[in-house]
């Protein structure tokens, strides 16, 4: 394949797909129009949105919060989906029961009914979690669940031949994981973990209900007290959104590293 | 003040335990501090202020009751339902959050004194020709706040206690529960639109009237609903400190003047 049909048609498709979101942008800004919108006061409370002031309790608040709720959720639900995974994939009778029943207890009850437990279940039994916490631990234990199947997915649809020629070269087990499957698998495990980190950062709006000050918190907040109910509202979407898209930056980035060499196609699609 | 999580009364329900007596007390004194959680969406009550604090009737009262108290004052705004369900383990010491008594909260909440009265009124559109009493909402359609006490109206099931027996000259209301502020977006697009009417407190439908321009109040006060102040349940001694800093701050005129401040009123004033 020549270098010009590589990468001519994709310059221009490229181009042709951001003039379509230029378009699609600007309908959008026309249906916002009518609605009179007070620019003013989105403007002025911009700042506390995103977070760019601590809270009155000298946390993080707004948009800053969100994402920091996010991110240490992300890291912990790693950390839970490895084990689970490889629990759903053990010979092990106990180990595959306890992976799949947690997987199957996380994934079939609401994650609003999961925070609420957290926060105000535990306390029961003694144990007192923060606001914080409880977000956090939910979020993980929620995503972990479905991040673990995502793995399991991806090592599986690794071809068996690769670990057994491997094997056959002689080399050390671990080293079969790390080197021949993980980054097979990754390719598969990335674009459906990402779309759930996107959705991971919307669904940590929910530890609002324990009084955390994140950026829907702060916008029902100001949005109740001062009347401008579709300024605030359209202001907090329009974050999530420019979060969003950064988080689908950095997967379409993973996707590109982990897709070389297995589909010459792979980055016209971004 | 208005709301419950059905889903966490359940919650509360199942488990029923109570604080040590005097452990509340013992821990205020021994941090020095006033935990109180409120409501951070309900103008003119709670709300965050421009200058991104918390402000309000329930802040300054709050702030008062801290002063007499001589400890700090820290707040929190966690979800309606999760201060609503009681069992607070510590986390919080008071809710000065402007919580209407109600038989279900009051089983898993203390309610040591009222420090003020939110009358209940009818609000219709400014166009609508066809309510002009709470008597022609009979048949339709009324928003009011889910799990408030204004639904419980219009089921004719209220009840206050200690207050008088409340009239109920409607029948057959199609009773919309939602979130307040959306019901009040509702019904400012027009007369039977989406809703015909909306029963709320005095305070917010004021708010919303200012700010919609669209709706008028009908005819006067439906009843009045006495504001408590919650604590956990099962701190006599607690319970009565409390009682007694109320007390003291509706007798040196502390609480009219901070009803004056938010609200160009005194409604602090009337007692059980």
């Amino acid at each position: 394949m020549s270098v010009e049909a590589r990468f001519g048609p994709q310059r221009h498709f490229a181009r042709n797909v951001g003039l379509t979101w230029i378009v699609l942008l600007s309908a959008l800004a026309c249906l916002l129009y009518p609605l009179h919108l007070d620019l003013g006061y989105a403007w002025q409370k911009l700042p506390y949105l995103v977070g760019l002031h601590l809270a009155p309790d000298g946390f993080l608040q707004g948009a800053v919060l969100s994402l920091f709720v996010t991110a240490c959720s992300m890291v912990l639900a790693l950390l839970v989906a490895l084990p689970t995974a490889l629990g759903r994939m053990s010979a092990n009778p106990v180990a595959r029961g306890i992976a799949t029943f947690y997987a199957s207890v996380f994934r079939g009850t609401p994650l609003l009914v999961q925070v609420l437990f957290i926060y105000l279940a535990l306390p029961q039994v003694g144990i007192i979690l923060g606001g914080l916490t409880s977000g956090i631990l939910a979020l993980s234990l929620n995503y972990g669940a479905y991040l673990a199947e995502t793995i399991r997915v991806g090592v599986m649809s690794v071809p068996q031949g690769q670990r057994e020629a491997a094997l056959a070269l002689g080399l050390p087990r671990w080293r079969v994981s790390w080197k021949i499957v993980m980054p097979q698998a990754l390719r598969l495990i990335i674009p459906p973990a990402g779309a759930q980190f996107v959705s991971m950062l919307k669904d940590s709006s929910l530890v609002s209900v324990m009084g955390l000050w994140e950026l829907n918190f702060l916008a029902q907040s100001y949005a109740r007290a001062s009347y401008h109910y579709m300024e605030m509202l359209i202001s907090a979407a329009a974050i999530y959104w420019l979060m969003s898209i950064c988080f689908e930056l950095v997967q379409a980035r993973l996707e590109r590293r982990f897709g070389r060499g297995a589909d010459p196609f792979g980055a016209i699609h971004n | 003040m208005s709301r419950t999580g059905m889903l966490l009364i359940a919650f509360s329900a199942l488990l029923a335990t109570a604080a040590w007596a005097g452990e509340t007390l013992s821990r205020v004194k021994r941090t020095q501090v006033l935990q109180d959680v409120l409501v951070d969406d309900y103008p003119p009550f709670g709300f965050i202020d421009n200058h991104n604090q918390l402000a309000g009737f329930d802040v300054d009262v709050a702030q008062a009751v801290a002063r007499r108290l001589g400890v700090k004052l820290k707040l929190s705004t966690p979800g309606w339902e999760t201060i609503s369900a009681g069992h607070w383990h510590g986390r919080w010491d008071i809710c000065i959050c402007s919580m209407s008594p109600t038989q279900d909260r009051a089983r898993v909440l203390d309610f040591p004194a009222q420090y003020y009265l939110s009358p209940a009124v009818l609000v219709v559109h400014t166009r609508d020709n066809r309510i002009r009493s709470i008597a022609d909402i009979s048949g339709k359609r009324v928003g009011v706040g889910t799990g408030s006490s204004y639904e419980s109206y219009l089921h004719r099931t209220l009840q206050i206690p200690g207050g008088q027996p409340i009239t109920y000259p409607f029948h057959d209301v199609v009773i919309i529960p939602g979130d307040e502020t959306v019901n009040f977006r509702n019904l400012a697009l027009g007369p039977g639109v989406r809703l015909d009417a909306i029963v709320s407190d005095l305070a917010t439908a004021r708010g919303q009237i200012r700010a919609a321009n669209a709706l008028r109040i009908v005819s006067g006060i439906l009843y009045s609903e006495p504001n408590v102040i919650a604590t956990d349940k099962g701190d006599p001694e607690w319970n009565s400190t409390v009682a007694g800093v109320i007390g003291q701050l509706k007798a040196d005129g502390t609480l009219a003047a901070i009803s004056k401040k938010w609200l160009d009123a005194d409604i602090t004033h009337d007692e059980r």
